[in-house]
């Protein structure tokens, strides 16, 4: 590595500085001030300053006392699953299938631009907009079905608590199921395909190949996916509160919801919306690390280890030869 | 050969299958945008007499009129959308490609950790940290300025591991070395040699980055109360709330209207996106 | 090629916006140093201002207006923050509305208004001069005096179609009808009975006896900090209850598309009535009546008479910021809007509906001195004299029965009302989530 005597390690630290400053300012410090608040009593419109509690997890007891708070709890993971697991599952068929060498799927281009579209709209206008097309009692959804005979007079989805969540949950599958079927195919597409001809000469099916070389390959690609998907998921926010301000009866309420009315309306409860965040905060890294944990790519992790001895037997290796030259 | 027969027949199945899919998946994604354009063009009591219709009515321009006049100005939103995701795209692919390249070209000795602590960070849910955001801004004077939206961006650890997974891939070192023979410093060599050899990544995160910053609500409603500021998920939000504004026809050309730029600039960079994605392989 | 056509494109796209928005906003700050922010729920008061400007050419400032609409409590928050961030871009003038005035006059944020006197208005001798209705001018005060007052008086009434009236009873008095709906829900019910026997529902949706039901209560949502149910309030799930169960109203919620449907009378079922004061009529029903003049769509098929409960629903504010530094110039607009009753002043042109010219809509003003000298007949209501109605109804009007935090109340109550009426949960849980839930969010016990 080192020529001309040069060495060229300061710059791998001067690159990552920029990251490491903007990280350090605008997500740590936040963080850390939210959890300072979180014990505190600040709230009311307007306030800044604000001293300690007395009893330091005042603001936690009352958040985990709060009804409205266990709701939401309650239905964030079950808007999540409900969205992520379709999502995921047909992501994968059609990366399968756009990356298979078997069917030459023609208009590939196009399919991927359409279907990757949802993605690219706001997510307030399509919240707004399905509110609008499962309005009552006259809409696009409810005019449709009484036209076609599936119901007598109008259903009103705004009130029905499953209908709600499943509504939100396929807004959330139907814009991400493009992004994470491309994010797939990168993945796919990166596997060395001298494994895939092997597998056809040994006269694999389609779905053998798919499930003993396409989906371990894919290990890392998919934690990505689901660690991704669930920090976004778990802080859902835009399209519940447009679709119907977290109603009906709070059975749409997510807790990201939750904690933008504590802190930003009504009361101000600056102080208890942190508690609520610093325990979000922590079932979502406890949840990440399980996933990671689960998914850690376990013959990478030995290799690891062998290298990082190997290193240290080569450098002990090296200092006893440059002492020897020394000498 | 019967074997062969009946495994052509059987992929021709499939194949019809996967065409009948694709197609309705398609479909699925075209018919709310074009319920809402179609909507657009009609009159308010046409939609509530018959909310769907396939063919364009002729109210485009009033409703048009009553948009203006209710001051709803979807020109302001984009603008300040545009200003907001182009600044956070450019400063989140800038950076995380160069702090990926930092951690795949040099060895050095807090690598492997600082890798780790990236792929840490990458946990932390940014948004439950508003209120520490919002007070931090606050005190620095910062609402209702466009920098706490922007600057945030250059650490983005989901594409800093994103860029490392295509470095890995597809950076040889002999290139960075015989530029460095040629004379060239190390950031002079990543701007010019480099950044192009990342492009296909680069355009994929672009997007991705580019749609994740213009759909944003949850922070620009916290922070930015001026109205000339607002984004357009704000606006659309605020749409959504306006009691007065009773003529249907125009709530969906506002809809629309924040929807079309992204429509246009997506379709012409759509073959750049799926093309991306295509030499955008990723190394395991 | 193809990247440069892309790259046009984009410029093109933004340069075009860029020019659009400047040309939007050079409109409103050509001239002139001194502005004025201004903060509103509708576009009401600015289209005021804007009258004044041209009435005044001597009132040298630029208005920058903000408008929030307040349906899902939008405009509180983001005017909150205004307000603490200060600054250039601070409120000089806002406006509240009744559901949430009190927050800004007594309540959480009354430190930020300025008094009257401050913006140096005569308050004492124009107040008696005017003879302003005395709740806008309680709802307005706090310990440091005079700091917020409507234009409006907004009493409320029964709003009725007449051809419906004559087919069900034969008649489109107003005597008859207000004798065969009230007074008391459970008259009103029984009128509901007879209009259904004819296919009509008597209201659109819950919301509209929401309203009524919510005026005429005795005692608002808090009673020494506490949550407190009004049994008047409480009787609002029976009444509801009973109104979806018969199929008397359409099932709409109110500031829906289907509401301003049954205006027009296109829902499933005519509609007879709507409760609401005059503002109601002049700026919601008559542009959803499908017509401008008598006989197109349900215009000029209208009556008002007495409701079964006497009520007062909405009104709008105005409030100045303490830090403000134009306060002389919004004096002078407060002043004209809220306490000049000479026939200059804005309650004359409001009341008469000549503040953009002769025929425009006609309302109800706090000045009873204005009203005195004004005339009501509307061709919406087929040439009625409103003011007959509405002037009595004013007596009804009360800040009693009002509380800070009514809208964000309101909207869970709603919503708990319709959980019952809906089948979804029996009446006592449904109270039960209902107090839980405003202690949830907004920490009051009950």
């Amino acid at each position: 590595m080192r020529k001309n005597g040069v060495s060229y390690a300061k710059w791998g630290y001067i690159f990552s500085i920029p990251f490491f400053v903007v990280f350090l300012v605008f997500s740590l410090y936040p963080i850390i001030y939210t959890a300072v608040i979180g014990f505190t009593d600040l709230q009311g419109a307007g306030r800044s300053s604000f001293s300690f509690l007395d009893k330091p997890f005042d603001n936690y007891r009352i958040i985990l006392a709060n009804a409205s708070f266990l709701q939401a709890m309650k239905n964030t993971p079950i808007i999540w699953i409900a969205g992520f697991i379709p999502q995921i599952l047909l992501a994968l068929l059609l990366a399968a299938w756009f990356t298979s060498r078997r069917f030459k799927i023609h208009g590939q281009a196009a399919f991927k631009v359409l279907i990757y579209m949802p993605n690219i709209i706001t997510a307030a206008t399509i919240a707004f907009l399905f509110r609008n097309l499962f309005g009552y009692p006259k809409s696009p959804v409810n005019d449709l079905a009484m036209m076609l005979g599936i119901i007598d007079s109008p259903f009103y989805f705004w009130l029905s608590a499953w209908w709600s969540r499943g509504i939100i949950s396929f807004i959330q599958f139907w814009m991400w199921y493009g992004n994470t079927m491309i994010v797939l195919i990168a993945g796919v597409l990166g596997i060395d395909p001298t494994l895939f001809d092997a597998a056809e000469i040994d006269g694999a099916s389609s779905p053998q190949i798919f499930f003993r070389i396409t989906l371990p390959s894919l290990r890392t690609i998919l934690l990505y996916t689901l660690v991704t998907s669930l920090i976004g998921g778990l802080q859902l926010f835009d399209v519940p509160l447009l679709f119907n301000l977290g109603g009906p009866d709070q059975k749409t309420l997510t807790t990201s919801v939750f904690i933008y009315n504590q802190a930003f309306s009504g009361r101000y409860f600056y102080n208890r919306a942190s508690a609520a965040s610093m325990i979000m905060f922590l079932i979502i890294m406890v949840c990440s690390s399980i996933l990671f944990y689960i998914m850690r790519d376990k013959d990478q992790a030995k290799l690891n280890h062998e290298r990082r001895l190997e290193r240290r037997l080569e450098r002990k290796r090296r200092r006893a030869t440059a002492k020897g030259v020394d000498a | 050969m019967k074997k062969q027969k009946s495994l052509k027949a059987r992929t021709r199945v499939v194949k019809t299958v996967i065409y009948i899919v694709c197609i309705f998946l398609s479909l699925l994604s075209i018919m709310p945008f074009y319920t809402m354009f179609i909507n657009a063009t009609r009159g308010t009591y046409e939609i509530q007499s018959n909310s769907i219709s396939l063919i364009p009515s002729t109210y485009l321009i009033s409703n048009w009129k009553v948009l203006i006049n209710k001051n709803f100005n979807p020109a302001i939103g984009f603008m300040n959308s545009m200003i907001i995701a182009v600044g956070a795209t450019v400063l989140s692919v800038y950076f995380s490609s160069l702090t990926a390249y930092g951690l795949v070209a040099y060895q050095w000795k807090w690598r492997q950790p600082f890798f780790t602590f990236i792929m840490a960070v990458l946990m932390i849910p940014t948004q439950l940290s508003i209120i520490g955001f919002f007070q931090f801004m606050y005190k620095l004077g910062l609402t209702n300025k466009y920098l706490p939206l922007i600057v945030p961006a250059a650490a983005s650890p989901a594409m800093v591991f994103f860029m490392r997974q295509y470095l890995l891939a597809t950076l040889s070192l002999d290139i960075v070395n015989s530029a460095r023979i040629d004379g060239a410093g190390e950031i002079r060599t990543f701007n010019t040699i480099i950044l192009p050899i990342m492009k296909p990544a680069v355009a994929t995160q672009a997007i991705f980055a580019f749609v994740g910053s213009w759909n944003n609500l949850f922070t620009p409603l916290v922070l930015l109360t001026d109205r000339k500021k607002y984004t357009m998920p704000i606006m659309v939000n605020l749409l959504r709330g306006d009691i007065y504004r009773t003529e249907y026809g125009s709530v969906y050309l506002a809809l629309s209207l924040t929807v079309l730029p992204l429509f246009i600039i997506y379709f012409i960079l759509s073959r750049h996106i799926i093309g991306g994605v295509a030499l955008g392989a990723l190394k395991e | 090629m193809k990247k440069r056509m892309l790259l046009l494109a984009i410029v093109l796209l933004v340069a075009g916006a860029m020019v659009f928005a400047q040309g939007q906003t050079d409109a409103k700050t050509a001239k002139g140093s001194k502005v004025i922010n201004l903060w509103s729920f509708t576009d009401e008061v600015p289209k005021m201002m804007d009258r004044y400007k041209e009435l005044h050419p001597e009132f040298d400032y630029d208005v920058k207006v903000t408008i929030i609409a307040t349906t899902d409590g939008a405009y509180q928050p983001a005017l909150d923050q205004a307000l603490l961030a200060g600054g250039a871009d601070a409120p000089d003038l806002y406006t509240a509305e009744s559901a949430f005035v009190l927050k800004y006059t007594q309540g959480d944020m009354a430190d930020y208004a300025a008094t009257y006197k401050e913006l140096g208005i005569d308050v004492d001798k124009l107040l008696k001069e005017a003879a302003i209705a005395q709740y806008t001018v309680d709802i307005g005060s706090n310990g440091r005096g005079l700091v917020g007052l409507g234009y409006q008086a907004t009493g409320g009434a029964f709003i009725y179609r007449r051809s419906l009236a004559k087919q069900v009873w034969g008649t489109d008095d107003p005597k008859v009808v207000q004798a065969k709906i009230g007074p008391g829900w459970d008259k009103f019910l029984a009128a509901a009975a007879d209009l259904k026997k004819k296919g009509i529902a008597i209201v659109s949706g819950d919301g509209d006896v929401w309203h009524a039901v919510e005026g005429a209560s005795d005692k608002g949502w808090l009673v020494d900090d506490k949550l407190y149910i009004d049994p008047d309030r409480e009787a609002f799930l029976d009444i509801s209850k009973t109104l979806k169960d018969k199929g008397y109203h359409n099932d709409t919620q109110d500031w829906t598309d289907a509401w301003y449907a049954d205006m027009k009378g296109i829902g499933p079922q005519p509609v007879f009535g709507f409760f609401g004061p005059a503002w109601l009529i002049n700026y919601v029903m008559a542009g959803n009546s499908g017509g401008t003049k008598i006989g197109e769509g349900t215009y000029g098929d209208w009556a008002v008479c007495e409701p079964p409960a006497g009520f007062f629903w909405g009104g709008t504010w105005l409030l100045s910021n303490k830090n403000s530094k134009v306060k002389d110039a919004v004096g002078d607009f407060i002043e004209w809007v809220t306490l000049d009753s000479s026939n200059t002043g804005l309650q004359y042109y409001w009341a008469n509906g000549t503040l953009f010219g002769e025929g425009g809509t006609k309302d109800v003003v706090a000045s009873g001195t204005v009203m005195a000298k004004s005339d009501g007949r509307l061709d919406f209501l087929g040439g009625q004299n409103m003011f007959d109605a509405f002037i009595p109804a004013g007596e009804f009007a009360t800040g009693r029965n009002k509380t800070q935090y009514d809208e964000s109340i309101n909207n869970i109550w709603r919503g708990q009302v319709r959980e019952y009426t809906a089948g979804n949960k029996s009446r006592a849980q449904a109270i039960q989530d209902f107090k839980q839930q405003v202690f949830d969010n907004l920490g009051i016990e009950f």
